[in-house]
């Protein structure tokens, strides 16, 4: 049996002459695989929030000096930080690749003249890129430059 | 000789004059291999119980009368076999719409926001003047380009499955909708419509395009292929260049 839904949702101007029943939503809706995907999109928002909690950690010990610092640093190899950060990087592969895939029918049929390349060229483009940028970033962090 | 088998059907009942609150009602019918969900729901009105409402008209996926939600997934009844489900099968009115009687919604809420997004051709001349740019048959001409830059949009049936899918629909009722949007888009991309920057204006408003949060679901569920996520995200797109164009261009370019 379904459940309420927003009481509001697509409520008339103006109530008909007939009593009408709230807005249901399937009470099931957890179960479905594609809500699920669409809800864990959704939760990888409290990674990122988490993520960012730890980067100002650390900003917070570089301005108490290099001992704070390295002991921020050092605290970063606790399994628990390592886990995390598994489950950030999962989770930041993971909503690249539905950003992606969704991204080639967004485009406008056209700016001006100009109309966009076939999906499978824009696809090639941001995967490119996101390698692109990780490697260098890889390289920077890596000592390479 | 056809290999009938016996099937449980629960389906939302509510009067407004009796009910409460909608509840289930379990119907045992005998179900022939090949029926729709639509063929249940008729045969159920027809042989155990008349008091059933639903809407349907053209059985072939083209009127868009009988959307419902079968075991909680939106689904035109008339195109849904029942062979792909077990021996029970859950039917209930459209999610996030208020119910008028078992499985028939109130649409008013639609057709006030399908409205505002003007989903009819907009010329900015008066018809004598338009004259000049009609073809020998005083029709407008257009490519078949032309035609395909909007045809894929142009085939929402307004069944309503979009709205019975998508999350912010669900939950912020100002929304106008995928279908809405679609439908605002299409005529945006039609090569004899004159009222994008009205629409573009409409789309930059509250509760329109930018609610959008791209889940895809509408487009999941469309029966047609319409795939209003895309017009959708294409309307975010137009509204946002229209808008920096109109910043550097206030007057057009005039």
């Amino acid at each position: 049996m379904a459940g309420p839904a927003n009481p509001e949702a697509m409520a008339p101007p103006k109530p008909g002459p007939t009593r009408t029943a709230p807005p249901q939503q399937p009470s099931t809706w957890w179960s479905a695989p594609r809500i699920r995907n669409y809800l864990l999109f959704d939760a990888t928002g409290i990674v990122y929030l988490l993520a960012g909690l730890v980067a100002l950690r650390l900003v917070w010990a570089l301005g108490k000096g290099p001992e704070a610092w390295q002991a921020a640093l050092a605290s970063l190899s606790n399994p628990l930080y390592l886990g995390f950060h598994v489950l950030a990087l999962v989770s930041v592969v993971f909503v690249a690749v539905r950003f992606f895939s969704l991204f080639p029918k967004a485009q406008p049929k056209a700016i001006g003249p100009l109309k966009p390349p076939p999906a499978q060229v824009i696809l090639i483009g941001l995967y490119a890129a996101w390698i692109g940028v990780t490697a260098i970033l890889c390289a920077i962090i890596g000592g390479v430059f | 000789m056809t290999d009938t088998k016996h099937m449980k059907v629960a389906i939302t009942r509510f009067d407004p004059d009796q009910d409460e609150a909608p509840r289930l009602q379990e119907y045992e019918i005998p179900v022939t291999p090949g029926w729709k969900v639509l063929d249940a729901i008729n045969y159920i009105k027809d042989e155990c119980d008349s008091s059933v409402s639903h809407r349907w008209s053209c059985r072939m996926a083209v009127c868009g009368s009988c959307g419902m939600m079968v075991n909680g997934e939106p689904k035109l009844t008339c195109k849904t076999s029942l062979d792909q489900y077990g021996d029970r099968i859950v039917i209930e009115p459209l999610a996030n719409f208020p119910i008028v009687r078992d499985l028939v919604v109130e649409l008013d809420g639609f057709m006030h926001k399908f409205r505002s997004v003007k989903p009819w051709i907009i010329r900015a001349k008066e018809q004598a003047e338009d004259a000049a740019e009609l073809n020998e048959k005083g029709t407008f001409s257009q490519s078949p380009e032309q035609l395909a830059t909007f045809k894929q949009f142009s085939m929402c049936i307004n069944c309503l499955l979009c709205y019975a899918a998508c999350p912010v629909v669900a939950n912020e009722p100002e929304f106008i909708g995928p279908a809405a949007i679609a439908l605002g888009h299409r005529y945006d991309l039609d090569s004899r419509d004159e009222g994008e920057a009205t629409r573009l204006e409409i789309f930059r408003g509250e509760g329109t395009v930018f609610s959008c949060s791209f889940a895809n679901e509408c487009s999941e569920v469309c029966p047609k292929n319409v795939d209003p996520a895309a017009a959708v995200n294409q309307a975010k797109f137009a509204a946002v260049i229209d808008w920096a164009k109109n910043l550097v261009l206030p007057r057009g370019g005039n």
